[in-house]
């Protein structure tokens, strides 16, 4: 301290001074607290990725219990008085492939002439094929009417079927060629209406190929109300299909190799999730070559058996009932839970039987074969639900047929293979020879949904080992990669 | 993929017109296995040979794996450079735990879990002879060494003259009579290659060849079940059709391979590599030698998958073991020491600049001769091989602990005073042996048993319920001869042993004690079945009594045995394997840094002390034990010290010196005390006195410059929360609502922030001269103290001023002075040096070490900081002797002070 001589005039200066002073004190003692907190306090490094920000913040939805009085007689009239406010909603929903079951045509790799695809034309190894049997297909038609070979011809915008999507009231349901099933409150319906549920996809979606868990593997009516163990994202996180399956104008993301011959418009992990999201880079560098879905969903069918097997050739016999094992109009089946999926490369597209496609009735025909090989810098480790079948063929022409199994004539009613192959071949408009047999197909079910918690990934010996999951020579491998080298990625790394 | 497929479907279209009830069950089983194991892609075809180099097509002989696998491997060099192989023989006589070990290995160390005892030569009553051995002990043995040669290094089938007879009899299990072993009948079990080399091994029938004494065809059982060979009735036939025409072995019978772990899990322990099939523990009587032992289990598979009945298994999301997880095998470790993949030099022969030494055998050599000396590590319970510990890759090997232990503090400190392990193992999920009581005989005739780890099952067919448990830490001498803190089991066993020297009495001899035909002798009977009914339970089987002790001796000396007595022994095996990952080490700091410290607490190990006998610990183990044993209500219990003359840990949060807190707290409390009753003195003289009160008259004075008061507040915080987190570390359980982790990170903040607080207040200090008002004047100094201790005891209750008028020069009282003097240039330089070595013991231990290492250095800390805190009471207290309480207070606020004007001032 400043001794001056007298003692006044040197308080007066002090006080004078006083403000400053305590200013650079007060940010001496700051910078002595400070810098050893900042020393000793490292910030937790920032998260690689942030996948909330690819989820859409849903808007509440609007209350139309005011709105929408009734009475409604129809479904037509519901879809009228949605249009009175949504005037575009229906005509644009007619552009999309819930309404034309047929996307437009698209170049590809495996065919000269352009294909378009879509329920509407293709046949499965399920229940086969839509023509000849529209009513029973159409119960899952975003649309109200669809019987018979020409409903676009004169299909009305309020023949669009606003409920099926949009319904929350829990009674809205669909009957014969889409139309409301009898006892269905419609004003009630209509009131209720909202952003879809995982209950509205759900109602067709979970139970494709005619019944719950039957077709698809990793989709079925567990996942209404799933816990995280089963579905990560609707389970722990309460997702809504249309979360991942982002839709623009009524038009849905996603597509599945089932039905599309194209990848566009489809949705991937990566959408919200880094490519390389791990911690352990070792992990990382499986990105390029394995798919997400290969690691994080272990098994399929977690909950509910689904439809491994379906075998038509021994339908229509008094055998015992059991709609998993056998049932007279359909044939017999065979059911399994919890399945490892077969593994395949797969770029995103398949290559589709298309009707009138010649096959080898002794072999097995592929009816949507994945593309992609260890060779091609697109192509992932999938894992897939295989379905076979036996089904009935053409035995002179050699090709696959539609057989009509609803309604009148129908195998399920006649129990004729020979009359119900006739029926269906005037609608598919293929040539019918008479003699017709059974044979061999198989289908690709990519698994994608039913993604498990983090913790219940594979891990390292699930494949790498001597009774890995993964069978490296099928897949092209020397071996092991993790002993023999991965395959060559460097067109990966330049695309 | 559709292979399986179509295979699939045309199964199921052949059955479908059958019945078709029962049909989905029979096609799980009918669906094709996993793939087919190949042959070997690497290694080329060979014919089998039988010992005299004939092919064994011709001769129908036993394969010879020594001219087989020797017709392009140097098998004598092998088998010759393999403690795998010789187990103890090249050793034989040299010490091992127990006084009647004659090897550290397998062939001839006593093994309490087997009990079963190879006799040495001269032995009037003999155990087992080297032809029982095999029989008993050849399945947790490769082949070769003592199954080919004696002791003396000759062949087995060589003429037996003057051989002793414990190498050409065997006792007759079924009368006790010594009778000759026929070698050239049972022939020898050469060093096995099957065994470890061969995907899929036939263990089973390896281990019934040896046990029947067919010693030749022990090798040639290993390969039962590939379809080369087949046993029909009870004769081995070579099937021709797994050769080719010209003798050799076809290429898809070829399934040749580095070990795996599951080879060499057939006779180490339990090792589960598949995890296609759910892994099932049932039970803890296994003959898994080293899960029986320590309870580890070599699995990839994640605890919640597998079908073992876990305690709390839907939270287990770990596997068994981290290495087994991500595809690390045994021999990736313990591998062949000359294997030039991982062969590395001992770190001192290496020179500083050479980071590689490229000049090492290239794999044409190494395959011609690989070195079956595997690289091991220095387990307590083995002793074998000494020359080889530590040749292992271990943890920091391949594991850099200076990475991801960033959020440990003090990770140096950890890292030397514990193993990787001892975090990295915090449980062990698999059941482990406790104790092992020979003493008495179950009615199986075999021993009483404890398990650690598990508890009888609840739920009928839920089979045993894996609890898991903690591994006791023990001090462990590495390789660098340091002292860390690793995992292990403690086996205590209680046992009978007889004669001078002593031996462990036969089982033959002890089960002729206990049993009279099927069934226990009824005197044995009479003494132990406490309830009557007829047959001894679990806890009946206890010599708890003098009484019952004399019967069985008595018992045992009638079977012709001198003085027979109860011995014990508590054996320890590390635990190196079942490692997790950090997400599920040990992460929680009050496992150990709290009063229920698990580096203290008492593990049981037995729950009966047969015949209140004392056992001791092994000695010749690479452990410094240094807790004791203590016997309580009839049970045994280890206690361990971490804080021994050798080991000597001091751990925060759990250690303290009884009388530093003592006296720190007299301290404390005296200050409190002597404060309290003071004030209350003041408070009714100043009643008193009142009337004088008006009478002194003050003047302000600024008193505390701006830094002055600054230092001091800050100093006052940063002191008040560094006796408070101290407090915290030093009694972590009383605050538990602290992290104990967060609370040492905040302390050592603190700390530097007083240290350089401190250290700018010195120099301001010096630098301006305000030193001066510290150092009291040597003149007149003891009149003047005195005259101010008075007026403290006196005075001040009769409203006298002040002896010395403060004033901006002297702002200190003589007795401020010297306290101040001591606390600020003595205590706290001695706290904050005593604070710096102990932070600064992980990186100068060795000068924390010469000042006596932590043990010293924390309870001086301790006692500082009591000193500390009393000194503030007293400060505080001092502050309100102005002319109000908080007159002095403020003035530290405002650095105005008013101050007494005393009539004559005080010259400074």
């Amino acid at each position: 301290m400043n001794n001056p001589n007298n003692d006044q005039t040197s308080e007066t200066n002090w006080l004078r001074e006083f403000k400053y002073i305590w200013v650079i004190g007060l940010v001496a003692t700051a910078l002595i607290v400070i810098v050893p907190v900042v020393l000793a306090v490292r910030p937790e490094p920032a998260p690689a990725d942030d996948p909330w920000a690819g989820v859409p913040k849903a808007k509440p939805a609007t209350d139309h219990s005011a709105l929408l009085k009734g009475p409604f007689e129809t479904g037509s009239d519901v879809t009228l008085a949605c249009l009175n406010c949504h005037a575009d909603a229906a005509f644009e929903v007619m552009q999309t492939n819930h309404w034309t079951w047929q996307a437009p045509p698209v170049e590809v790799e495996w065919r000269a002439e352009p294909v378009s695809t879509g329920k509407a034309n293709v046949l499965n190894n399920f229940c086969i094929g839509i023509q000849s049997n529209w009513t029973g297909c159409t119960r899952c038609h975003a649309g109200y009417g669809w019987d018979g070979p020409d409903f676009f011809a004169t299909a009305t915008a309020e023949q669009v079927d606003c409920l099926v999507c949009h319904d929350q009231s829990g009674q809205y349901v669909k009957a014969s060629a889409g139309m409301p099933a009898e006892g269905v409150d419609l004003v009630l319906a209509a009131q209720s209406v909202g952003r879809p549920t995982r209950i509205n996809c759900g109602s067709c979606h979970f139970n494709g190929g005619g019944g719950d868990a039957v077709k698809h593997g990793d989709l079925d009516e567990t996942l209404y109300f799933p816990d995280e163990q089963l579905d990560v994202h609707m389970g722990r996180y309460d997702f809504q299909c249309v979360d991942c399956h982002r839709t623009d104008d009524h038009n849905i993301a996603g597509r599945s190799i089932s039905v599309s011959v194209d990848n566009a418009n489809q949705i991937a992990c990566t959408d919200c999730h880094s490519a390389t999201p791990h911690a352990d880079t070792r992990v990382n560098a499986h990105t390029d070559t394995v798919a997400c879905q290969t690691c994080h969903i272990p098994a399929a069918a977690r909950r509910e058996p689904t439809k491994m097997v379906w075998d038509w050739s021994t339908a229509g016999q008094d055998w015992p009932e059991d709609e998993h094992k056998y049932l007279k109009i359909k044939g017999s089946f065979i059911y399994e839970g919890n399945i490892v999926p077969s593994y395949d490369w797969y770029a995103g597209t398949a290559k589709r039987y298309l009707l009138g496609d010649p096959i080898d009735p002794s072999g097995v025909t592929k009816i949507n074969d994945p593309i992609g090989d260890i060779t091609d810098p697109q192509a992932k480790i999938w894992p897939f639900k295989i379905h076979t079948a036996r089904q009935i063929y053409d035995a002179v022409n050699n090709y696959l047929l539609v057989p009509k199994t609803v309604g009148e004539g129908g195998y399920w009613t006649m129990f004729d293979w020979d009359l119900a192959a006739q029926l269906g071949s005037e609608q598919t408009g293929l040539d019918y020879s008479g003699e017709y047999g059974f044979t061999e197909t198989v289908m690709y079910w990519p698994i994608t949904h039913m993604v498990a918690p983090a913790e219940q990934a594979l891990r390292c010996t699930d494949c790498h080992s001597a009774n890995g999951r993964l069978d490296w020579g099928a897949l092209g491998y020397p071996g092991d990669p993790m002993q023999w080298g991965g395959r060559d990625t460097t067109a990966v790394a330049s695309k | 993929m559709l292979r399986t497929i179509s295979h699939r479907l045309h199964l199921w279209l052949g059955l479908a017109g059958a019945v078709l009830v029962g049909l989905a069950a029979l096609l799980p089983s009918a669906l094709p296995a996993a793939a087919q194991t190949g042959g070997s892609p690497l290694h080329p075809t060979f014919p089998l040979l039988d010992a005299d180099g004939a092919n064994v097509l011709d001769s129908g002989q036993p394969v010879s794996t020594m001219t087989t696998c020797g017709a392009c491997h140097d098998t004598e060099f092998i088998a010759a450079h393999s403690f795998h192989a010789d187990v103890g023989l090249a050793s034989y006589g040299a010490p091992g735990f127990q006084p009647w070990d004659t090897s550290p290995g397998l062939f001839g160390r006593w093994d309490p879990l087997a009990y079963r005892y190879l006799s040495p030569e001269g032995d009037e009553r003999l155990d087992l002879t080297t032809a029982a051995w095999l029989q008993v002990f050849g399945r947790y043995h490769v082949g070769g060494g003592p199954a080919v040669r004696d002791r003396s290094g000759a062949s087995l089938t060589d003429p037996a003259d003057g051989r002793p007879l414990v190498e050409t009899h065997i006792v007759d299990p079924d009368t006790g009579e010594l009778v000759p072993w026929d070698w050239d009948k049972s022939g020898v079990v050469e060093m096995n290659c099957f065994l470890c080399h061969l995907q899929a091994p036939n263990n089973e029938a390896r281990v019934a060849a040896l046990e029947a004494g067919e010693f030749a065809w022990a090798n040639t059982a290993t390969l039962a079940g590939t379809g080369i060979v087949e046993q029909v009735g009870g004769v081995w036939r070579w099937n021709r059709a797994a050769f080719t025409e010209t003798g050799e072995l076809a290429q898809d019978y070829v399934t040749l391979q580095d070990p795996g772990a599951e080879n060499c899990g057939q006779c180490h322990g339990l090792a589960h590599t598949d995890n296609q099939t759910p892994l099932v523990l049932d039970g803890c009587e296994t003959d898994a030698w080293t899960t029986a032992t320590t309870g580890q289990v070599f699995s990839p598979q994640v605890m919640l998958n597998s079908g073992t009945n876990l305690a709390g298994k839907a939270s287990l999301n770990r596997s068994f073991d981290i290495h087994a997880e991500r595809a690390v095998e045994c021999v990736n470790c313990h591998y062949a020491l000359n294997n030039p993949v991982y062969y590395r030099k001992a770190e001192d022969s290496e020179l500083e600049h050479l980071v590689f030494d490229p000049r090492r055998i290239d794999l044409g050599e190494y395959l011609y001769r690989p070195l079956h000396e595997f690289a091991k590590g220095s387990s307590a319970q083995s002793a074998l091989a000494p020359e080889f510990d530590d040749t292992l890759r271990r943890c920091e090997s391949c594991h850099d602990a200076a990475v991801g232990h960033g959020w440990l503090p003090y990770r140096e400190r950890h890292v030397e005073a514990l193993g990787c392990e001892t975090c990295h193992i915090p449980t062990l999920y698999g059941a482990a042996r406790q104790a092992t009581d020979w003493t008495v005989l179950t009615p199986q005739g075999t021993a009483r048993t404890e398990c650690r780890g598990i508890a009888p099952g609840g739920e009928p067919g839920a089979g045993d319920l894996f609890t898991g448990f903690s591994p006791v830490l023990l001090p462990r001498k590495d390789a660098d001869g340091a002292l860390t803190l690793a995992p292990h089991n403690l086996i205590t066993t209680w046992f009978w042993v007889y004669g001078d020297p002593a031996r462990p009495v036969p089982l033959r001899d002890l089960q002729a004690a206990w049993f009279d035909g099927a069934g226990y002798h009824p005197d044995v009977l009479a003494a132990f079945d406490a309830d009557g009914d007829g047959t001894l339970a679990d806890d009946e089987l206890v010599l708890d009594s003098e009484a019952k002790v004399a019967l069985i001796a008595a018992r045992l000396e009638a079977q012709g045995l001198d003085t027979p007595r109860i011995e014990g022994e508590v054996r320890p095996y590390t635990i190196s394997h079942n490692v997790t990952s950090g997400e599920w080490a040990i992460r929680d700091c009050t496992t150990c840094h709290s009063n229920e410290s698990r580096l203290v607490s008492r593990v049981l190990l037995a729950e009966h002390t047969p015949g209140g006998v004392m056992p001791g610990f092994v000695s010749g183990s690479n452990l410094a034990i240094s807790g004791e044993l203590i016997a309580e209500d009839g049970a045994l219990y280890y206690a361990p010290r971490h804080n021994s003359d050798e080991l000597k840990l001091y751990v925060f949060g759990h250690d303290s010196v009884l009388w530093v807190d003592a006296l720190g707290a007299v301290m404390f409390l005296g200050v409190v005390a002597g404060v309290t009753a003071h004030s209350g003195l003041r408070y009714i003289a100043a009643r008193r006195w009142k009337a004088r009160h008006g009478e002194v008259a003050y003047r302000r004075e600024y008193m505390y410059s701006v830094y002055e008061r600054q230092w001091h507040w800050l100093q006052t915080v940063v002191i008040l929360l560094l006796l408070f987190t101290g407090l915290v570390i030093h009694k972590p359980h009383i605050f538990g609502m602290f992290s104990f982790r967060g609370v040492v990170l905040v302390h050592n903040v603190l700390a530097a922030i007083l240290v350089i607080n401190a250290a700018l207040a010195a120099f301001y200090h010096l630098a301006s001269g305000e030193i001066r008002q510290y150092l009291p004047e040597p003149h007149g100094f003891f009149g003047q103290a005195f005259a101010q201790a008075l007026y403290y005891l006196r005075g001040i209750f009769r409203g006298e001023p002040h002896p010395f008028e403060k004033s901006p020069r002297r702002k200190m009282n003589p007795l401020q002075q010297v306290t101040y003097l001591v606390i600020l240039n003595i205590l706290l330089p001695l706290q904050m040096i005593t604070g710096v070595l102990i932070w600064g013991a992980q990186t100068w231990p060795n000068v924390a070490a010469k000042l006596g290492g932590l043990s010293v250095l924390a309870p001086f800390h301790t006692l500082i900081a009591w000193s500390f805190a009393a000194f503030i009471v007293m400060h505080v207290y001092l502050t309100t002797t102005e002319r109000t309480p908080l007159t002095g207070i403020k003035s530290m606020v405002t650095g105005w002070s008013e101050i007494e004007v005393h009539g004559s001032p005080e010259e400074a």
